[in-house]
Parts: C-alpha cells; sequence; structure tokens
C-alpha cells in the first residue's frame, strides 16, 4: 500500500468511525502503518472499544486491527482552582 | 466561597450511564451546581438522554448543560433537551438561568456555539449558501450568548458552551481542524457581554486553561482534557449584594431558537 492510499484508507477508517451507531467518536485518531490501522484515543465503554475493532474491520478486512483506545476511568475531582 | 463543577463530553451510552453516573454521584460534596458543556450523549438518541437523566436525576445540586454536536447527530435535540429538563437539569440554548446557593448566586448563560475558527485563519460569510449558513449560524448563537449574558445580575456570571471561544484552549489538536472547533465570535461576545468564567468542551485533546482577548478566564472541561469526572472551580464572594439564600434554579430569559 502506497503512503497516499493509507491516508487514504486512515481517512475513510476515521468517517467511519464517526458514523457508525456503535461508534460515533469522530475524535479518534487512524494512522494506517505498514498495512496495520492503528485507532487510539479514549472510548467510555469495553463495548464500545469492542465496537471500534469491529467497524474497523468491516472497513478494512484485509488489514490488521490494532486498537489502541483505552477505556477512560475519571477519578472524583481533585481539588479546587480559585478564578479570580 | 462559590464552588462550581464543570465537566463535558460525558458521550453517555447505555453502555456507560452507570459509571457516568457514579463519577458525578458525590459532585453535592465538592460544589454548589454541576455544568455539563455539551456532548452528553453518544449520538443524540432519546435513549441516551433517558439513560443520563436517570442518573442525574436527584444528584443533590442544580445541573446546568448545553448541548453539543453529538446530541445533534440523530435529528433529536429538542426531545434530548426536554428528557433531561424533566430530569431537573436545566439546559440552555440562547437563554440564561440563575442559581442561588447558601454562597451567592450563579448566572449561568448558554449556547451550543459552532466553528468557524479564529482571528487570522477563519470563515466568512461568503461563497456558497453552505458557506454563507455555517459562518451565520455561528454568528447567531455568538449573538444569543451575548445577550444571555448581559441579562445576569448575579453575583458570578459564567458562559457555557460546547464550542470553543478561544485557540489556546485547542493546543494539542491539529490546527487543520480549528476551524471546526469553535469560533472567534465566541469569544467577542463573552468579552461584551463580560464574564467571570467561559467553560467548553468539544476538543478531547486541547488545554484546559486560557483567556479572551478581553481577559475572561476559559477552561476546557472536556473529560478527557481534566482527566477527571469534573472540575471544581471556586470563586470568592463579589460585592455584588446577595438577591437570595434559597437554593434552586430560576429561568431569567426565553430561548432565542
Amino acid at each position: 500500500m502506497s503512503t497516499d492510499e493509507a491516508q487514504y484508507v486512515a481517512a475513510h477508517v476515521q468517517e467511519a468511525l464517526a458514523r457508525d451507531h456503535r461508534v460515533n467518536e469522530p475524535e479518534l485518531g487512524v494512522t494506517v502503518v505498514k498495512g496495520r490501522v492503528v485507532v487510539s484515543g479514549h472510548v467510555p465503554s469495553e463495548q464500545r472499544r469492542e465496537a471500534v475493532t469491529e467497524v474497523v474491520r468491516e472497513c478494512c478486512p484485509d488489514l490488521e486491527v490494532d486498537n489502541r483506545t483505552t477505556v477512560a476511568r475519571f477519578p472524583e475531582a481533585d481539588g479546587v482552582e480559585t478564578v479570580r | 466561597m462559590i464552588r462550581v463543577a464543570a465537566t463535558g463530553d460525558l458521550h453517555v451510552g447505555p453502555d456507560s450511564a452507570s459509571a457516568v453516573g457514579e463519577q458525578l454521584r458525590a459532585v453535592g460534596d465538592k460544589a454548589d451546581l454541576l455544568l455539563i458543556a455539551g456532548d452528553l450523549t453518544k449520538s443524540g438518541l432519546t435513549g441516551e438522554a433517558s439513560a443520563l437523566a436517570s442518573q442525574l436525576r436527584g444528584i443533590g445540586v442544580q445541573v446546568v448543560a448545553v448541548l453539543g454536536n453529538h446530541d445533534h447527530h440523530s435529528d433529536h435535540p429538542n426531545e434530548i433537551a426536554d428528557l433531561l429538563r424533566d430530569a431537573g437539569v436545566a439546559v440552555l440554548e440562547g437563554e440564561g438561568v440563575r442559581v442561588d446557593t447558601p454562597n451567592g448566586t450563579v448566572g449561568v448563560a448558554g449556547v451550543k456555539g459552532f466553528g468557524g475558527g479564529f482571528a487570522g485563519a477563519s470563515g466568512a460569510e461568503f461563497g456558497e449558501p453552505e458557506m454563507k449558513a455555517f459562518i451565520r449560524h455561528t454568528k447567531e448563537r455568538s449573538e444569543a450568548l451575548e445577550s444571555a449574558l448581559a441579562e445576569l445580575e448575579t453575583d458570578v456570571r459564567i458562559a457555557l458552551m460546547h464550542y470553543a471561544p478561544i485557540r489556546e484552549t485547542l493546543q494539542g489538536e491539529p490546527a487543520e481542524i480549528f476551524p471546526f472547533l469553535g469560533s472567534y465570535l465566541l469569544a467577542e461576545a463573552v468579552d461584551r457581554a463580560g464574564a467571570d468564567l467561559a467553560v467548553h468542551g468539544h476538543a478531547h485533546r486541547g488545554t484546559e486553561h486560557g483567556v479572551t482577548p478581553g481577559g475572561v478566564n476559559v477552561r476546557n472541561v472536556a473529560q478527557t482534557v481534566i482527566r477527571q469526572a469534573y472540575a471544581v472551580y471556586a470563586f470568592e464572594r463579589p460585592s455584588r449584594d446577595r438577591e437570595s439564600a434559597s437554593v434552586g434554579s430560576y429561568p431569567i430569559s426565553e430561548p432565542t431558537t
């Protein structure tokens, strides 16, 4: 796959992750490197993380999926900022 | 001290509603009210809004929110806003709300906002109808924010948006997408009307702290930016006289859309 083709594939995967109702996350990062689709960013649940893999596989059945998204676990607020 | 909790970009679906509820469960111990800067839902579905509403009902503080682009995705923004209002959330779009706390009054003016970019790299209401409509929408929402802010007569005044008013809180995002993340028109509205704080979300890879050209503090409270369930901002009580000590919320203007 040429560099140009890889860019187009990455853009189409990003579009699919934004539009597919299982994910609907346009904010995820997507790159295609040496035949692998690498997805990064945060998702709110393990179910949505698994959906990322499904959507990318459906988009690119001939490419390896490297799902590096993490399930965000945000702690209680720590500290207070005084606004002046 | 008046304490305001703020968060954004929850992207709630049935798979994550209970986790979000757990994150926000103790907010009443730490703040007098909670702001949510848009993208409450994943896909803008009413079922997602219902799931979040059930978590927000009874958390013990007034919740004030604006919708984000995710909440518009399925073309049901009004239904989503109504479901949240039924749970006691003040959902703002071109309007303000006053929240009376034991420590003073807080006024929040809210709009979703929109894109267009920032000074030196911004779109104009010119050319194709689609481009003119894009910028016109941002102008309309910015004007609505300015009007709603100007009506607030409270100890603390806050502008609540989904889209960003300044580029500083976008640092970390690719510069190429800044025009899709916010507009200088929102900052101009804030500076004209005046505010103690401007809060937004939308830019997941951005930066928490910034300031408008007119000197108003801006905070990007997308959860992936603040890396906690919510941030808490405290305001020393200003010199304005407090009107009431009761806790509650009161709409102070009608929606403009």
